[in-house]
């Protein structure tokens, strides 16, 4: 009795952990347990036992429960995919106007909701596409085919991509001065002589829509959870939830309600641009202090007056720093989103990995990390802008950006129309490079892979081997070795010590879900892969933050690369390690480090830098060295937001799991990209996107409630 | 009131072991949920015998089909023939177990004999009902039969056509009964 008083949670992490390796070894695997028995295929099979649950058949292996739990939940993907048509098909069929055929025409109305959000999405598609690269659907849509027919004039040429690029270039200025607007220049000469720039103006169209769509609808659902506690309340589980959960699995329910194609992205860019917007939109107005909101009310300020001159001016940084992250989703989207046919950069990326071209894959994802950082470093010199009041200045020096662009357009107007002249039997590439025109390194890079390949082939494949067999194998073989009950106590029981009932209550929940649903199996395989990689990125992200963090120059440095490596968007992540490790379970794995080591590196750099000076001068007043202030101080210290760090390296890791099904896991994130070729996809997408969700929302309650616990006891809440 | 006494020995209990308590609880309460949801939903013996029997079946398949892969494409017979494989007394269980199939040929070859099986099989569209290939392992011979049935003159009329299987053909991806002696 008295050792449990002295060390009480030592105690109960042996008694759980024990309880654990007992039921591990107590519980045998059943005989006719195989792994990817069709569970989770939905296949019929005469072995199988069936239950009917609001009207819907569930066909399962039924197993020993305490081994594997039926899946219970196995009717929710069939009943939403049921809602789903239901409502696209059957609900309220209602009498609608037909411009086309001149009638009414009956149509159910949450389809003719879906069909007039595509119709608009597509109109301002399509409207910027043209601006940037010229076309008729514009004027079509406020003319017809027959007036153009008449006026050819009336086409809208597309602007040429040095108007463009000196705009980019002069807009960066603008925002940061010359560094900034070099790097704009560079980028856009770059993606053009390329020949990536239409792509790139393509994916640019369609971000340039959901961008500013999705900054309208967080900041107006921010302010509106911000004013009402019940808003807040009933957006924060939804919040939660689309913070962990993969990217592809909203594709699937989004694909059968708006179908496929650029509006379609746009639709969903949005749905998982919108949340980060709001959170921040949050964030920026709980952080104004009450004085200037006093301030305001004094000054007789009604409610209006007080949101749009008071609050949002001085949260004004919190929501450019939500456009910022608007911007990076969607453009972590682009890519994601060609797999319902989204035109541009994405598309071309996804081509060329799919045909194992890793120089045009390579091409293609440099241009968008390319303009992902640039858009990056813009809105965040936006964010950090302040406000210039100009006393005594010209007009010209007030209006000098101004100026130069136009001065730039007609440049670039005149450099257009001589290039007719000068090109005048090939392409003008002084208006633009046309896609297969530009200039192409992709051979060099498939050289490249093809010397690398030759010549480590050896190396790369006995490391391939030793990993595969001796490290991964025998680790999925552990995970999918764990009966049910033996990984809920283990869930349960680690919530119970950390947290509290409370805590045990919500991760058992989290966790019941996964095990009711009937891809267990496949949650444990991701877990067991998204396990290795956070190790890994823990190991490597923790040891280059200590080491980095010893002098400011590399401090700043090495946060300086992980800005860059957060902007590339993760299937960029894809290319190098297919040039390396080819189509295996290891290039995964290695770009799920990658990915996962910058959270994990900036954490601790940030941790470590976050001890007080003062704590670090006491130190060496005490005379301790070096390794031991690291030791003794800063790491206790900085600890809990290296475990923030740790949680954030746990998404990433999951998210890149996910996206690593494209090569070909055999996790949960495979269950997804099948559902996208899948009819009745919707339901099963989604689902599993939950599940994925769910996974990540465990370890983010269980290290949230440690990390604010730990925060209290040292005194640095 | 002894109720009280234990309840207030337990509320005085120091709070690491009230956390240590509840911690047992919790796991006895999830161990004892499974145990309660097996009773309900649990698939033990059962499935595992049929199972069973379902891999036995797929193996002994799998056996077979490795054989008729191994044979010769033509006719297979079980006497000595002139330009036909002659099949040992273990192929040809083996052939007869594998066996499935009884094409029109041999149905038409044993009708020669059979004249109201004959007439019942052409008036009702050359349809046939039941089939079998067996192995009689008393008489150590394979058996194959089928029953045609239909409308003959008004009357409904059932008629069983069986005898000894004494040629397969073998296609190359199956076995099928080449000739039926049912006299």
């Amino acid at each position: 009795m008295e050792l449990i008083r002295k060390y009480p949670k030592l105690f109960q992490w042996l008694f759980l952990l024990s309880v654990f390796f007992t039921l591990c070894f107590a519980i045998d695997v059943p005989e006719t347990y195989k792994f990817i028995r069709g569970q989770a295929e939905f296949v019929k099979d005469p072995n199988q036992s069936t239950y009917i649950f609001l009207g819907k058949e569930v066909r399962y292996f039924a197993f020993d429960n305490f081994w594997r739990l039926p899946p219970l939940l196995g009717w929710l993907p069939i009943w939403i995919n049921d809602g789903l048509f239901f409502l696209l098909n059957e609900w309220m069929p209602m009498e609608f106007w037909n411009e086309d055929t001149q009638e009414f025409k009956t149509r159910p109305l949450v389809l003719q909701i879906t069909r007039n959000i595509t119709a608009f999405m597509t109109f301002l598609i399509e409207f910027i596409r043209e601006i940037l690269l010229g076309g008729v659907e514009t004027i079509v849509a406020f003319s017809s085919w027959d007036w153009i027919d008449k006026n050819p004039w009336a086409e809208l040429p597309g602007l040429p991509w040095t108007i463009v690029a000196a705009g980019a270039t002069i807009l960066s200025y603008k925002l940061s001065g010359k560094g900034l607007a070099l790097f704009a220049g560079f980028t856009m000469v770059y993606i053009s002589i390329f020949g990536q720039w239409k792509p790139s103006m393509q994916t640019l169209s369609f971000i340039l829509v959901a961008a500013p769509l999705s900054f309208i609808f967080g900041l107006s659902l921010g302010i509106m959870a911000y004013k009402s506690k019940r808003v807040e309340k009933a957006l924060y589980p939804i919040l939660l939830v689309m913070q962990t959960m993969p990217q592809y699995a909203v594709l699937v329910p989004a694909m059968v309600l708006f179908g496929i194609g650029d509006h379609a992205a746009v639709i969903i860019t949005m749905v998982v641009a919108i949340p980060p917007m709001i959170l921040l939109t949050i964030l920026g107005l709980r952080a104004v202090p009450p004085e200037v909101i006093e301030a305001g009310k004094m000054s007789g300020c009604n409610n209006w007056q007080l949101l749009f001159k008071v609050l949002i001016p001085t949260a004004r940084r919190d929501i450019l720093i939500g456009v910022n992250q608007v911007i990076m989703v969607c453009f972590s989207m682009a890519v994601i989103a060609a797999f319902i046919g989204a035109k541009g950069l994405g598309w071309n990326l996804l081509l060329a990995l799919n045909q194992l071209n890793i120089g045009l894959a390579l091409e293609a994802g440099l241009c968008i990390s390319l303009i992902a950082i640039l858009l990056d470093k813009m809105s965040l010199a936006w964010a950090n802008k302040q406000e210039d009041y100009f006393g005594n200045l010209t007009f010209f020096q007030r209006h000098k950006n101004f100026i130069f662009f136009v001065g730039a357009v007609i440049l670039g107007l005149i450099l257009a129309y001589s290039g007719s002249f000068i090109f005048k039997d090939t392409f003008n590439y002084l208006f633009e490079i046309p896609h297969n025109k530009g200039i192409s390194t992709a051979g060099f890079w498939n050289k490249g892979v093809d010397w690398i390949f030759d010549t480590f082939f050896v190396y790369i494949k006995a490391f391939n081997t030793w990993l595969i067999t001796e490290v991964l194998q025998p680790m999925r073989g552990l995970y999918l070795r764990m009966p049910a009950v033996a990984t809920l106590v283990l869930v349960i029981g680690a919530g119970y010590i950390i947290g509290g009932i409370r805590s045990a209550i919500v991760v058992g929940s989290l966790a019941l879900f996964i095990a009711f649903s009937p891809w267990w199996d496949r949650a444990l395989v991701t877990a067991y892969m998204a396990t290795f990689g956070v190790i890994a990125s823990m190991i490597i992200g923790v040891t280059v933050g200590t080491i980095c963090v010893q002098n400011k120059i590399t401090t700043n440095f090495m946060l300086g690369i992980c800005d860059i490596f957060q902007t590339f968007p993760s299937f960029v992540y894809l290319i190098p390690v297919m040039m390396l490790f080819g189509i295996t379970d290891t290039s995964v794995l290695i770009a799920v480090i990658v990915y996962a080591t910058i959270p994990a590196t900036r954490y601790t750099i940030e941790g470590l830098r976050g001890v007080p000076v003062a704590l670090h001068d006491a130190a060496t007043m005490s005379g301790v060295t070096k390794f031991q202030r690291l030791t003794k101080i800063e790491f206790p210290l900085a600890f809990p937001h290296m475990m923030l760090g740790l949680n954030q390296t746990i998404v990433f890791a999951l998210f890149m799991v996910i996206i690593g099904a494209f090569i070909g896991t055999e996790d949960l994130g495979q269950y997804i990209l099948k559902a996208l070729s899948d009819k009745q996809g919707g339901g099963k997408g989604l689902t599993l996107g939950i599940c994925v969700a769910f996974i990540g929302l465990i370890f983010d309650n269980l290290i949230r409630t440690w990390v604010d616990k730990r925060k209290k006891h040292l005194g640095i809440d | 009131m002894l109720q009280n006494i234990h309840f207030n020995k337990l509320k005085d209990l120091p709070e690491q072991v009230k956390q240590f308590g509840g911690l047992v609880a919790l796991t006895i309460f999830i161990i004892l949920s499974f145990g309660i949801l097996n009773v309900f939903w649990g698939g033990g013996d059962e499935l595992i015998r049929k199972m069973k029997l379902e891999e036995e079946r797929i193996a002994k398949e799998k056996k077979l089909n490795e054989l008729i892969s191994k044979l010769p494409s033509g006719i297979l017979v079980t006497f000595d023939g002139t330009d036909n494989y002659r099949l040992t007394d273990e192929l040809y269980e083996a052939v007869c177990n594998a066996t499935k199939l009884i094409p029109q040929r041999a149905i038409m070859a044993a009708h020669f004999l059979n004249y109201e099986a004959y007439e019942l099989y052409t008036i009702n569209g050359n349809k046939i009902d039941d089939t079998f290939v067996k192995w009689d392992s008393e008489k150590n011979k394979c058996f194959a039969g089928y029953s045609v049935s239909g409308e003959n003159v008004g009357v409904n009329k059932t008629e069983n056509v069986s005898g000894e299987v004494l040629s397969f053909l073998s296609t190359g991806i199956d076995t099928r009964v080449y000739f039926i002696k049912n006299f």
